[in-house]
């Protein structure tokens, strides 16, 4: 829990600027947007993190939330699907998907940032295929469908404020994500895989299972995070529907203390990543005129954030190590 | 401890050091403020936001300029702080507006709400300020009949087809070049060949506002069909990159250019001949006249409300004659004096 | 006797937490090869670099022919003609041998690397270390011993005087190995003085003029070339009289656990392998390195699966596709690259050694945390794995006690059938004989134990009996009664001539 620390300090000293700086921070309207904003984008890190863990990369998150965002309205809509039938369409997609690229990465050893990267273009490109380039949106229609993404719950005793109901998805997704990666055997397999994945085949873990479940798990929570993305803005483009959205869960995973070399990552800090991404961008909005400089800021507090983090650990490395060597020359 | 404790101070420092002069919270400093929000990044935008800057200081309104780079998302977000921030008033360009008049509804409940550029009828929006893009479509495919008055193969080349706007323009200038009566519920899909009245339309290429793609498609063009006659460029962006195209392979000239918008190489290609001609949207009047209106609006000035709630900012045709008297009062109009 | 070439007096060096060096002295005369020898953690590789430039002392006097200098960087080092071959080598395996020799040194012409002068300076170097390969070969296609000849023939064209190797023979073959302490003496002969790190204490009674032994960072003794003797060595080294280094005593084998007919292991598919494994006994399997050692294990373990043949586990037919099944059935392997294969480094004690235990001892897919905790403790007590708790990162831990931990990590599975794989590199003579004494209980225990080493002393020493194979074959087996170094040699090399 040291890790995630510093990025949760730094969190709460962005927040506490931008509420002296603006009025309308704290307001329960903005305090909505924010978490109905850090549950979008939370949703598709814990998923991308999951594959950071085993020492992978998922480049095609922001093209499965745009197949899934334009493929949900247009099969309702276009094609008159059922809702059940549509939404089981798109959650059989998006775990096809993620088998499709596990099998791929372990089977035929092809490294995962070619192979997502491909996805980020195929699903992308599918997308705007079916739809013909057009944006696909739900009009006055499926209202209750939207509510599972505009839904407000009221909590007792807070006035002013209601829960996005996407919340609530974030919330139970956290929540089975931390307890199958801290519990159970499977998530500290993936965390040994991502540490050394020769190892763990040499313990007996079928580290090729692993690594596709981690895909799994990642592309369906960005079909998740897409239909919820989808219900919360009503339409669609396919043309940049979820653009860069791999990268935005990436830098939170990242921010959150997952290394890319893999084996390390928190989901709470996933979540407190996640949600600094979206109060900066908030703060820079609320409190300047120069909303286009806003990822030069995101980037240099992502660079700040990760280098601090490593100086830390480099520094508890080497006390760790001091600490070690004196234990072993003592005589035992 | 200590050294996160530093950095966490570098980061504040860094932070409150993107606060501009400009104070936050409406009302502090008594000017109102109103926002004029595009619906991507773009030159034609650039344009636009001299002339919210230009009203802005004229009305005594602090007025922004805001250009959403992520699309619908992005634009909702926007728009969502903004009414978090407290503004008076904004203009919006809406990416799709049969499916955002949830939120265009949302920011009309809690602001004074304009459309401009592409209008969103169902939703509460006061006033939609802007032209008819259909009309303006049909006087670019004028200019195409007026270039080859014999007929030709046509190429259409656009940034993207999901915006009304976008989809009125290039209808109207389809229907202008076959000859159609005025029809703007017609719809072509961009990839069939559409023949008539002497001409062949070839297709409609988008590049999603990807420079590079958009000079793809061009040169793609060439390729396969290398004696097309005339390109037409219907997004602001589209005709430089093809007068770039058509220098690098040689064809400057031979290949007729319709253009739309008013690039300063579209505008030197006209001056040279390389173009045709083009047809204007004034972007400077949309940025103008949105916040004069919100500026009046926030005033409680309900009067600018006209009865069909649209100001009409009409198009034009410019060509060789009339080129170098537009691009001077242009260049008045941005202050870009070179 | 004049000064001599290179001497140390007096070196101290402290890093945070420990003390390193504590006055260290050695002296080097010209024309000599000196053997530095200790346990790991003694000092060796700190004296090394500093000597090498690498590190700079607290305090102490470096002297060259009596007078006294500053090593300041490894370029002030080799400019006074010393030279450190390190243990993994640092050659560039996409440049070929006469650039990696003159790499940052190149001779221009004309703006661009001279090439032909570089290729006809680099024959020479060659020639001094008796390496016969074209210069313009590239590195990464050369056998590792003729890679550590590149080094060598490197520091030569510097004109290092003194050669420091830290471990040279650990990844050589011994037909390599031979070859090289052939340039060794023939450097010596030529005037040049090697500083000799070693944990192969037959090596270094070969080599070595004399030994100055390293332990806690402190001078424990020199010995004399007449001197040298493995006892004698090991006692200055762990400060104690091991009267017998070997603990083996002979097992009465029990049943045959592991039957082997006919395997063929993907990297020599035309060789069929057939041998049996009994409960308590130790087999050795010696050869040279390539002679498909660690491939057969990898096969029987089911890392590698095999193309052909039969594999019976206490009577049972099975043909492990992968580790798991293997696991399945009561076979645990020792992998031979520890850090690679055997320990996950940034885990903790805890983490690796309950890792291939979590299946056995879930609870519906959760973890046992108790569980966990309780082997781990069982396993350090056990073990004497030598750690502040079982939270530690293995990273931190010698080499000796994270083979330990890799031990553990299986042993906590009960095997039937325990595979080693050159379970003692790199570790130090009190742990590597602690490895011994552990190999002795679970053989006592009833656990059938394979192990394969590339250190004869070790396969004499610990086997009851031993496989010995040559190119994929198993060319032999030697019971223990016939167990001797020329009858291994004469088998592992199938009557091909030994580089002498």
């Amino acid at each position: 829990m040291k890790k995630i620390l510093g990025i949760t300090a730094l969190l709460a000293l962005v927040c506490i600027i931008t509420a002296i700086l603006s009025e309308g921070f704290l307001s329960g309207y903005n305090i909505e947007n924010l978490a109905r904003r850090t549950a979008l984008l939370g949703i598709i890190s814990i998923g991308v993190a999951f594959v950071i863990i085993t020492g992978g990369i998922d480049l095609s998150v922001g093209s499965v939330v745009c197949l899934v965002g334009c493929g949900l309205p247009w099969l309702l809509t276009k094609q008159n699907w059922s809702m059940p039938a549509a939404l089981a369409a798109v959650a059989l997609v998006s775990v096809g998907i993620g088998i499709f690229h596990g099998v791929i990465i372990t089977k035929l050893r092809i490294a995962p940032f070619v192979v997502t990267l491909c996805g980020l273009m195929m699903y992308r490109g599918i997308a705007r295929g079916f739809t013909q380039d057009q944006t696909v949106g739900f009009g006055g229609e499926f209202t209750g469908l939207r509510t599972l993404a505009t839904g407000q719950i009221s909590i007792p005793f807070v006035d002013g404020f209601t829960l996005p109901a996407p919340c609530v998805f974030l919330l139970v997704a956290a929540l089975l994500a931390a307890i199958f990666l801290n519990r159970t055997i499977w998530g500290r397999y993936m965390l040994a895989l991502g540490r050394n994945e020769e190892a763990a085949r040499y313990s007996g873990i079928n580290t090729d299972r692993m690594v596709i479940v981690a895909y799994v798990i990642c592309s369906a929570l960005s079909g998740l995070g897409g239909m919820l993305y989808v219900l919360d803005s009503n339409t669609a483009q396919p043309v940049d529907f979820g653009n860069f959205y791999e990268l935005y869960a990436i830098a939170a995973a990242v921010l959150g203390g997952c290394s890319l070399r893999g084996g390390e990552g928190t989901i709470v800090g996933i979540l407190v990543g996640a949600a600094l991404i979206m109060v900066l961008r908030n703060m820079i909005m609320l409190t300047t005129n120069y909303t286009n400089i806003e990822f030069a800021i995101i980037g240099a507090v992502l660079l700040i954030g990760v280098i601090a983090d490593e100086l830390v650990k480099r520094y508890a490395m080497r006390r760790r190590a001091a600490r070690a060597l004196l234990a072993e020359t003592k005589p035992s | 401890m200590k050294l996160t404790t530093t950095i966490l101070a570098l980061a504040a420092i860094l932070v409150t050091g993107c606060k501009p002069s400009a104070p936050s919270g409406s009302g502090s400093s008594g000017k109102k403020k109103v926002a004029f929000v595009t619906n991507g990044v773009a030159s034609f935008w650039t344009i636009a936001s001299a002339g919210v800057k230009a009203a802005g200081e004229k009305f005594g309104v602090d007025a922004q300029t805001l250009m959403p780079a992520e699309g619908i998302v992005g634009q909702k977000r926007m728009i969502e702080d903004l009414l978090t921030r407290g503004i008076d008033g904004i203009a919006v360009s809406p990416i799709d507006p049969a499916n955002q008049t949830g939120l265009l509804n949302e920011a009309a409940k809690r602001t004074k709400l304009v459309t401009h550029d592409s209008d969103a009828p169902d939703s509460a929006r006061l006033i939609y300020i802007g032209m008819d893009n259909y009309k303006a479509g049909r006087l670019c495919g004028d200019l195409v009949r007026e270039a080859m008055p014999k007929g030709g193969s046509v190429m259409i080349f656009i940034g993207r087809l999901e915006q009304d706007n976008a989809k009125r323009r290039r209808q109207g200038t389809i229907d202008a070049i076959l000859g159609r009566p005025e029809n703007p519920a017609n719809f072509d899909p961009p990839g069939t060949v559409l023949e008539g009245n002497g001409f062949k339309i070839l297709g409609t290429l988008t590049d999603e506002f990807n420079f590079a793609k958009g000079k793809a498609n061009v040169e793609d063009t060439l390729a396969k069909h290398p004696d097309v006659n005339c390109m037409v460029g219907l997004f602001a962006y589209n005709p430089p990159l093809m007068l770039e195209v058509l220098q690098q392979a040689g064809k400057l000239g031979q290949v007729k250019m319709i253009a739309f918008d008013e690039d300063d190489a579209t505008l030197a290609g006209i001056q040279k001949g390389t173009v045709h001609g083009t047809v204007v949207q004034n972007p400077y009047m949309y940025g103008f006249k949105s916040v004069e209106v919100l500026a009046e609006l926030a005033k409680g000035n309900n009067a600018v409300i006209p009865a069909n709630k649209f100001i009409d900012i009409p198009a034009r045709q410019i060509r060789k004659d009339n080129v170098d008297e537009f691009w001077a009062d242009l260049k008045a109009k941005t202050g870009s004096g070179k | 006797m004049s000064a001599p070439l290179l001497e140390v007096r007096k070196l101290s060096k402290s890093f945070p937490g420990v003390r390193a060096l504590k006055g260290v002295s050695i002296a080097l005369q010209p024309a000599e090869v000196l053997a530095v020898i200790g346990e790991n953690g003694a000092g060796k590789s700190t004296l090394m670099k500093i000597l090498a430039g690498v590190q700079r002392p607290d305090s102490g006097a470096i002297l060259m022919n009596g007078a006294e200098v500053e090593i300041r960087s490894v370029h002030d080092a080799l400019a006074r003609g010393i030279a450190l071959i390190h243990q993994e080598l640092n050659l560039a395996d996409n440049l070929d041998v006469a650039s990696n020799i003159f790499l940052g040194r190149e001779p221009l012409r004309g703006g661009l690397v001279d090439t032909k002068r570089i290729r006809r300076e680099a024959r020479k170097f060659l020639d001094a270390v008796g390496l016969d390969v074209d210069p313009a070969t590239l590195v990464g296609t050369l056998p590792i011993g003729c890679q550590q000849l590149v080094e060598i023939a490197k520091a030569l064209s510097v004109n290092a005087r003194v050669l420091i190797m830290d471990e040279p023979t650990s990844s050589l073959s011994a037909g390599e190995a031979e070859k090289l302490f052939k340039v060794i003496h023939d450097l010596r002969s030529s005037g040049v003085s090697v500083i000799y790190i070693s944990h192969r204490l037959g090596e270094v009674k070969k080599l070595a003029d004399r030994v100055t032994v390293l332990r806690d960072g402190e001078n424990a003794g020199d010995l004399a070339r007449e001197e040298i003797s493995h006892n004698g060595m090991v006692k200055l080294m762990v400060g104690r009289d091991i009267s017998q280094f070997y603990p083996h005593e002979p097992h009465t084998p029990g049943q045959i656990v592991l039957e082997v007919a006919g395997i063929r292991t993907p990297a020599h598919p035309g060789h069929a392998l057939s041998f049996t494994l009994c409960a308590g006994e130790i087999v050795g399997v010696a050869g040279l390195v390539g002679a498909g050692r660690t491939e057969m294990l990898e096969t029987l373990f089911g890392v590698t699966p095999a193309l052909g043949g039969t594999m019976l586990v206490a009577g049972k037919e099975i043909a492990p596709r992968s580790p798991l099944e293997a696991i399945g059935v009561g076979l645990a392997l020792v992998p031979e690259d520890r850090k690679r294969q055997g320990v996950i480094l940034e885990m903790t004690v805890r983490d690796n050694v309950s890792l291939a235990s979590l299946r056995k001892d879930q609870r519906a897919g959760f973890r046992n945390g108790r569980r966990e905790r309780e082997l781990s403790a069982e396993m350090i007590g056990s073990l004497r794995i030598k750690t502040p708790h079982d939270r530690q990162i293995v990273q931190f831990l010698s080499g000796g006690n994270q083979q330990k931990v890799v031990l553990g990590k299986w042993l906590a599975l009960r095997p039937r059938v325990l595979f080693l794989d050159e379970p003692t590199r790199g570790i130090d003579v009190g742990a590597k004989q602690e490895i011994y004494r552990l190999m002795e209980e679970l053989a006592r225990e009833g656990v059938a134990i394979l192990f394969v080493s590339s250190e004869m002393e070790e396969i004499l020493g610990m086997s009851d009996r031993a496989l010995v194979m040559h190119e994929g074959r198993i060319t032999g087996e030697l019971a223990r009664a016939g167990l001797s170094d020329e009858a291994v040699m004469r088998l592992a090399t199938a009557g091909e001539k030994v580089a002498a």
